[in-house]
């Protein structure tokens, strides 16, 4: 009976503990559920759902007719989530003969432990990943992605750029207006269960991409390939290594062309090939520097009837006769030559127009050393050197010019006539364009507007700018007319047309090999413009090392004058004389 | 001679058996819909279990309870056999590493499901006998429990095992053995604690992986935090019947060991509070017909039941809260498992034919009746 009594007490014991501890769980649970509840869901959310992107369509990059340059085009990525793959025999046989990969890696992603997706290829054009989707595969997964696609294939290639497999802008207009052309990419939120499949009620969510904007460059698509048709001439005639042109609207500074031989073509990228990729894809009329040579000359010739108009004494006028017929100059014991020999009264008692005609050295150095270095060195700045044009390109350069506090006489003596400084070829053109154009340096560019391709709305554009005024106007068109002259009498003659007023400057430069002179190798170049008594049009033709004949009037001007010609043509511009 | 049966216990399980059937169906739809291609699959198991575990109940509520003092010795050697079978190479049936399970075809069970109430009948005769206070007089049932919590840990089968010790200390607690007997037993098993953790330290930081289960999502801590999300988007009145996201394959054993879960997030704290209410009613029933029992045997046959449940239903609780480390244990009436649910279902009967002997009148004659 005791015992039986001490069992009972026990039991109760043992029932009051048990209630006891009911009570403590419910109080965590409790605790669980109602005050940590929300912050548990919301980690628990995210294991819920699987985003996949949907990539915003790249804007597409057209010229200033709207002729199509870059556009994108529908590709798919493709990927695997190996949990739910039933069959990764099947999933490595389809992908690796479909996509072209190896069966060995596709397997080993199909079987992937401890991810939940793994890429197995980006870009893949629409009919392949139809055909991928025919074999109805469990676990393959497919995501809209925009492929960049260059109309032209190699055209305009430099001034483009290209773009990253994920579609960032790399080089070049993609990389400049990148924020512009890329849009803002969408997702769809599935809710999917742990292995990523899909539950049958399940919700979506559908956040659209935006697609980029349109990008509407300056470049005339006509215009641009005679340039490069041009280009490709004179690499063949002339065996070159390069030829690069720039064909500019010298009244607002928009680029009408931009070319550079060699080039690439941008669908067929050297993607891995870097040091090729790098050399054949940069604008190197932007980014790189040269000596200019005696296209020079028309900073120095306008700079001196610029001062002589606001009555500087050292400065000549366009009349003055320069007496000193010598061929060379010995400046602080270092002797400068012209490039002829002055014998049987060549380059003799000439004016500036002379000696612009006969590209001769010695005046230059003249005018430059009578203006002294201030006066100089003023123009040089006003001209646009020794910094950035602004253009809207990256990886712009301001060029090599010697700091005003170093400079000696023989360097100013050589800058006279274009030696001893480096500049890009935008700076060369645009510095001509503001000595004929009736004296603005005008800020260069390549894009005039961004819109919306859906609504055909202007969304932003660039109006031309004025840097700053470099001459007067009346310096400006005396500059003009001697130049028109250097082409109908002068070095320039190979880019005369007849009935057109084609003014221009020949130039040729040894070229500077790892800072010394390379003997032998040459950078000739013509820079000319039309029509001389209002212009318009200037192009800027740069030949690097050409074989045989090395002169610019001879390598370059004639090409000026090509693409002067289809100008005309396309334009259907009245002679004017 | 017998009287109706407790009908607030016959209730109780049947709600928990009916709430059992609809989330073991809200749970497992759509990972049989995806391993079977029948959402219904593991319904229609559990729904068999529960018509057999009734017939077995209904039959267990007219058998003469002295008839079951015939069996205690056969129990524990049936029990002890199966317990080896499953380590017997054809028969055993290996599942995450562990050997718990003995297969015939399509059917399997665990034989410690049988074992645990093998061993509740067994102490309930054998503490029931002439007992003089004495240690010695408790040897037989501490070795029988013994063996059984030897064979299953070897399974390994931890959370049964704490099952089994569980249901052994409170049959020795009501059986009467006195405190200094309990603490010659407990001191020596605390002083082994020390030991085994020197021996093997990774055992202890597994075990304590629950504390935090964030610093091993992926491995040891994954389980835990999938219940955690579970619970805690339930709420106070869940996300509603059949909604549970959890239950798409992130949740592990949904359908068994965490269904608790699966109602936690359905039902919110609301449907959780049910729950443990109806275990409670069924805990406090055993009791009370433990109490009102007219001999020994009775009463520690009725308490050994009880405990079985109570010990059985709290571990599980207090792994799906992350009270304890996780281990793998169902929640009796409720989860999936055709066998579990049918020797619960037939304790039940037992519990219910005792409840009808005390209902008889002539029981309140004798004095022994207490009400709680």
């Amino acid at each position: 009976m005791t015992d039986y009594y001490i069992s009972k007490k026990r039991l109760l014991t043992l029932f009051v503990t048990a209630i006891f501890l009911f009570f403590v769980i419910f109080c965590r649970l409790f605790y669980i559920q109602v005050f940590w509840g929300q912050d548990l869901q919301q980690k628990a959310m995210d294991q819920w759902t699987r985003d996949l992107p949907l990539t915003a369509m790249r804007g597409n990059i057209v010229d200033t007719n709207g002729n199509v340059l870059a556009n994108s085009v529908t590709a798919y990525g493709i990927y695997i989530r190996p949990q739910s793959v039933t069959d990764a025999n099947r999933v490595a046989e389809v992908l690796s003969s479909v996509l072209g990969l190896d069966y060995q890696s596709v397997y080993d992603k199909a079987t992937k432990r401890g991810v939940s997706e793994v890429t197995v290829k980006k870009q893949v054009s629409y009919e392949l990943a139809q055909t991928v989707r025919g074999y109805d595969l469990e676990g393959v997964y497919f995501a809209e992605e925009s492929q960049r696609n260059y109309v032209y294939g190699d055209f305009l290639s430099q001034v483009l750029g290209f773009v990253s497999y994920d579609n960032n802008g790399q080089t070049g207009v993609e990389s400049y207006y990148d924020k512009y052309l890329k849009g803002i990419n969408g997702v769809l939120l599935t809710e999917t269960d742990l292995t990523g499949k899909e539950l049958p009620e399940g919700q979506l969510q559908y956040i659209p991409s935006v697609d980029g904007l349109e990008v509407v460059l300056t470049i005339d698509y006509v215009i641009q390939t005679v340039v490069e048709d041009v280009l490709d001439l004179i690499m063949y005639q002339h065996s070159a290594t390069g030829a690069r042109c720039i064909v500019m609207d010298v009244t607002t500074g928009e680029i009408l062309a931009m070319a550079s031989k060699p080039s690439v073509d941008l669908n067929n990228l050297p993607r891995d090939d870097v040091e090729t990729l790098m050399k054949y894809s940069k604008n190197t009329l932007v980014t790189d520097v040269y000596e200019p040579g005696s296209t020079f000359k028309v900073l120095t010739a306008a700079a001196c009837l610029e001062e002589y108009s606001k009555g500087n004494a050292n400065a000549f006028s366009a009349t003055h006769v320069f007496t000193n017929n010598s061929r060379s100059r010995i400046i602080d014991g270092s002797k400068i030559n012209c490039w002829s020999t002055h014998a049987n009264g060549k380059h003799s008692n000439q004016t500036l127009s002379d000696a612009l005609n006969n590209s001769c050295n010695p005046i230059f150095t003249d005018i430059a050393l009578s203006l002294g270095k201030d006066v100089m060195y003023d123009y040089l700045v006003a001209f646009g050197y020794g910094k950035v044009t602004g253009v809207d390109f990256q990886g712009e350069q301001a060029g090599l010019l010697v700091p005003e506090s170093v400079v000696t006489r023989g360097d100013l003596a050589r800058i006279g006539f274009g030696q001893t400084i480096a500049v890009t070829a935008l700076q060369l053109c645009n510095a001509t364009a503001a000595a004929v154009n009736g004296g603005l340096l005008m800020q260069p560019y390549l894009v005039k507007e961004i819109r919306d391709s859906n609504t055909g709305l202007t969304v932003k554009r660039f109006t031309p700018t004025v840097i700053n005024r470099a001459i007067s106007e009346d310096t400006s068109s005396q500059i003009a007319q001697m130049l028109e002259g250097v082409v109908t009498n002068g070095s320039g003659k190979q880019a005369y047309i007849e009935g057109y007023r084609v003014g221009g400057k020949t130039g040729t430069a040894q070229k500077f090999i790892d800072g010394s002179l390379a003997v032998g190798k040459y950078v000739s170049s013509f820079v000319g413009f039309f029509p001389a008594d209002s212009p318009k049009y200037l192009a800027l033709v740069i030949v690097d090392e050409p074989v045989g004949q090395s002169y610019g009037s001879i390598v370059a001007a004639p090409y000026a004058k090509t693409i002067f010609q289809q100008i005309i043509n396309y334009k259907n511009l009245e002679p004017s004389l | 001679m017998r009287g109706k049966v407790d009908k607030i216990l016959l209730f109780s399980v049947a709600a928990l058996v009916v709430i059992g059937l609809v989330f073991v169906y809200s749970a497992s739809f759509y990972t049989a819909e995806l391993s079977y291609g029948n959402r219904y699959f593991f319904l229609i198991k559990q729904l068999t279990g529960a018509i057999v575990g009734a017939v077995a109940l209904t039959v267990m509520c007219f058998v003469k309870v002295d008839l079951l003092k015939r069996f205690y010795i056969v129990g524990v050697i049936v029990s002890v056999v199966l317990l080896a079978l499953v380590f017997v190479p054809g028969i055993g049936v290996e599942n995450y590493g562990a050997k718990r399970w003995i297969g015939f075809g399509s059917f399997s069970f665990q034989p410690s499901e049988i074992a645990k109430f093998a061993f509740v009948l067994f102490s309930a005769c054998h503490l029931s006998g002439r007992l003089k206070g004495r240690f010695t007089s408790y040897i037989p049932t501490i070795v029988v429990g013994g063996v059984f919590c030897l064979l299953i840990i070897a399974e390994p089968n931890m959370s049964v095992t704490m099952c089994m010790g569980g249901v052994m200390m409170s049959m020795l607690f009501v059986g009467g053995m006195k405190g200094k007997h309990f603490a010659a037993m407990i001191v020596p098993c605390v002083a082994l604690v020390p030991v085994l953790i020197l021996m093997e330290p990774y055992r202890l930081l597994r075990l304590l992986a629950f504390l935090d289960p964030w610093a091993s999502p992926k491995d040891e801590g994954y389980q835990l935090i999938q219940s955690l999300y579970a619970l805690g988007s339930g709420g106070f009145f869940g996300v509603g019947l059949f909604n549970s996201r959890q239950k798409y394959r992130f949740l592990p054993f949904a359908e068994s060991d965490f269904i608790f879960s699966v109602i936690g997030e359905e039902t919110g704290v609301f449907g959780c509070l049910i729950v443990m209410t109806l275990f409670c009613i069924v805990i406090w029933r055993g009791v009370r017909i433990a109490v009102n029992a007219r001999d020994r045997f009775r009463c520690y046959l009725a308490s050994g039941i009880t405990a079985v449940i109570a010990i059985q239903t709290m571990i599980n609780f207090a792994v799906v809260t992350g009270s304890i480390p996780p281990t793998g244990l169902p929640l009796p009436f409720i989860s999936y498992g055709g066998t579990s649910l049918v020797v619960f279902m037939t304790a039940i009967g037992v519990l219910l034919a005792l409840s009808r002997e005390n209902n008889c009148q002539g029981n309140v004659l004798k004095g022994v009746q207490i009400e709680i």
